[in-house]
């Protein structure tokens, strides 16, 4: 407990110096719990996700960093990673492949390559994985785009 | 290495085959033991040897392959067990592979390119450096939470943070053996500095793990399923094809005896898939009910329930009712003797149905009809015996303080004497087990099953069982009465003798029903 409240204090102190550090991701920590914490991240370009701000939340357990943190999409997403409804993300490093050495700051960069990435033979949106595994990225692409502009761009008055 | 008679070997030709002209005169000692075969057909240790192995063994066996692949390849120990662990302990394909393409198995397995032949960790002594896990930047000073400590592969943490690295790892299970250094973008393994940086707790923990990776990729060796116990038994078939239900039964150092097959407790004569789905049909009906069903009952005199806790099926009430009755039928007691002409009956379900006594019990009968009845009926039975049995090896271990010394200090008697009651009550725990699987078997015979068949089978059944009650209440209840001062010896050995014989019989009686079972009830 000592320790996770150390390291995240230091990561906290770290986004707050360095700001502007990396323009794609703001991580924000809740004002009364160091546990909690919010991500925006943009959707990298080049891909159905650009132009999108994405906000991600962050539940850090006890055990941090020997444990990962719980991290879910609160924005609406299509990609064969990412579960449609809840927003969970299956991605190795947020499992067994994790390491201490992560920090809060590299797993948003970790999501942004995995957004870039997608991994269709473990999907979580079988819809998704399916468009890929089919060679169809065109269907794919549309639908990504069309659900980044409904829930990740801001709506034109 | 280690040689082969550092086994145990469990060789059922080692005892004697039971020998019908054996009279009290030369009692063998050893004859105890042959209690745990029944095959007198004979031939079966040729087809299926067992060898116990301690966790020393297997340690012994982990070395062998450990240094035989460190001196082959010229890489560390623990390089060689991370290649082992990776490749499911597969001497001869880590050779292939790594003769084939060593860069390639080195990268899948994390060792790192020239191998640090030291293996362990290294502790710089300059300068600052930071900590990528506990984001600290420290000022190198000797002092222990503030080391830095550098892996094979160049990465620096503070040793704080490895030593909980490395000891969450291990706590967290098998996912140790493939430890790799924290830093995200490296693959290597960290096996080398394990040991330095583990606890001592933990460092044993690691060793389980590597030796139950070892025992785990052997098809040949299984751990011994009972709590606590660390021996592995290692099976050589010779032909699986005439392998008998019994012939995979054995009995691990901690005494318990299993099925290798399995790894459930030793079941003959019933095979390993009458037993599975006997367990999973438990399972999914062992509810509250079945466990009251099973384990209590309503005196059938003056209704008040009753838990049985004691051995044998020969139930008294409590004071003041004091109503002797059987528990699996609940009928009284006295007609279950042989004096009063009544057949011993409880094992036969149709009888039961048509003598029934108790209107209540009638009706109840009546319904057995129902599956749900049927099933009760040869379960309760099945666990009866199965809580008989656990009682008597619970008695079994202390049996030497609580009757053995008394008896002998009472009535003078040698040791082969002793050995007598032991072996009753040794034959009465291993009845129990064949007597509580042929009721499973019993289940499993179909509706429509050859009547005679099954008539012979349960008249042996009832044989058997008949006997077994008998010697049962012979040594759980009779011989009591003779641990008491001023017992008369003479009395004593009246019962000795009798206990012999019974013991004999009963044997005898099982024989003849695993045998009928085994060649499917050809009489």
């Amino acid at each position: 407990m000592q320790q996770s409240r150390a390291r995240l204090f230091k990561e906290y102190k770290e986004v707050q110096r360095e700001k502007s550090a990396d323009p794609d991701i703001q991580l924000v920590c809740d004002d009364s719990n160091i546990f909690k914490w919010n991500a925006l991240i943009k959707g990298p370009s080049e891909t159905p996700f650009e132009g999108g701000v994405f906000q991600l939340a962050f539940s850090v357990p006890e055990q941090y960093p020997l444990q990962p943190p719980q991290v879910r999409f609160l924005t609406k997403i299509f990609h064969p990673n990412v579960h449609f409804k809840t927003g969970e993300i299956c991605l190795d490093i947020l499992k067994n492949a994790w390491s201490p050495a992560w920090t809060l700051q590299s797993v948003c960069r970790a999501i942004i390559a995995l957004m870039a990435h997608p991994e269709p033979d473990s999907p979580l949106n079988c819809d998704s994985g399916n468009l890929l595994r089919s060679g169809d990225i065109r269907g794919y692409q549309s639908m990504a785009r069309m659900y980044t502009r409904l829930a990740a761009m801001p709506k034109k008055g | 290495m280690m040689s082969d008679d550092e086994d145990m070997s469990y060789d059922d030709d080692e005892y004697p085959p039971y020998d019908d002209d054996d009279d009290q005169g030369d009692y063998d000692l050893e004859e105890a033991e042959s209690s745990r075969g029944w095959d007198e057909d004979g031939g079966s240790g040729e087809l299926v040897e067992f060898s116990l192995l301690s966790g020393r063994d297997i340690r012994a066996r982990v070395d062998a392959a450990i240094s035989e692949i460190s001196s082959f390849l010229s890489v560390s120990n623990e390089a060689a067990l991370v290649l082992l662990c990776k490749h499911g302990w597969n001497v001869s394909r880590i050779h292939e592979e790594w003769f084939s393409d060593e860069a390639k198995i080195r990268k899948s397995s994390g060792l790192t390119v020239p191998e640090d032949s030291s293996g362990g960790a290294e502790v710089r002594g300059k300068g600052t450096f930071f900590c990528g896990i506990c984001l600290e930047n420290y000022v190198h000073n000797n002092s222990i939470n503030c080391s830095a400590v550098t892996a094979a592969c160049g990465h620096v943490y503070c040793e704080n943070c490895w030593r909980t690295y490395v000891n969450t790892a291990i706590i967290d299970g098998a996912g140790s053996l493939f430890l790799r250094c924290p830093e995200p973008s490296c693959r290597a393994s960290v096996a080398g500095m394990i040991n330095s940086l583990a606890s001592d707790e933990n460092r044993g923990k690691y060793e389980d793990h590597v030796l139950r990776s070892f025992v785990e990729s052997k098809k040949t060796i299984k751990y011994c399923p009972a709590p606590g116990c660390e021996f592995a038994i290692e099976c050589l078939i010779g032909d699986g094809s005439n392998c008998k239900v019994c012939d995979y039964e054995v009995t691990c150092n901690c005494s318990y005896r299993l099925c290798w097959n399995c790894s459930e407790e030793a079941h003959s004569p019933v095979d390993c898939e009458t037993v599975a789905k006997w367990i999973l049909k438990r399972n999914s009906e062992a509810e509250n009910t079945n466990w009251i069903l099973a384990n209590t009952k309503p005196c059938p005199k003056c209704k008040k329930w009753i838990q049985k806790n004691q051995g044998c099926m020969h139930m008294t009430c409590p004071a003041p009712c004091k109503f002797e009755f059987c528990w699996l039928c609940t009928g009284p007691w006295s007609e279950h003797g042989e004096k009063t002409g009544g057949f011993y009956s409880c094992n036969v379900y149709q009888e039961a149905k048509r003598n029934c006594e108790y209107n209540e019990q009638e009706r109840i009968r009546e319904m057995a009809k129902n599956s749900l009845q049927r099933y009760t009926h040869y379960y309760e039975r099945w666990n009866s015996n199965r809580l008989s049995r656990k009682k008597v090896m619970a008695d079994l271990d202390e049996l030497p303080a609580r009757i053995l010394d008394k008896l002998s200090d009472i009535h003078r008697l040698t040791k082969s004497e002793l050995q007598i009651i032991t072996d009753a009550w040794v034959q009465v725990a291993e009845c129990r087990r064949v007597l509580m699987w042929s009721y499973a078997y019993g289940y499993y015979l179909p509706e429509n099953y050859d009547q005679a068949k099954k008539k012979f089978f349960e008249y042996l059944q009832g044989e058997a069982e008949f006997t077994l009650e008998k010697l049962h209440s012979l040594v759980e209840e009779e011989l009591l009465k003779h641990t008491e001062e001023g017992a008369s010896s003479g009395e004593y050995l009246r019962l000795q003798n009798n206990v012999f014989y019974l013991t004999r019989n009963t044997r005898d009686y099982f024989q003849n029903l695993v045998r009928a079972l085994a060649n499917g009830l050809q009489s």
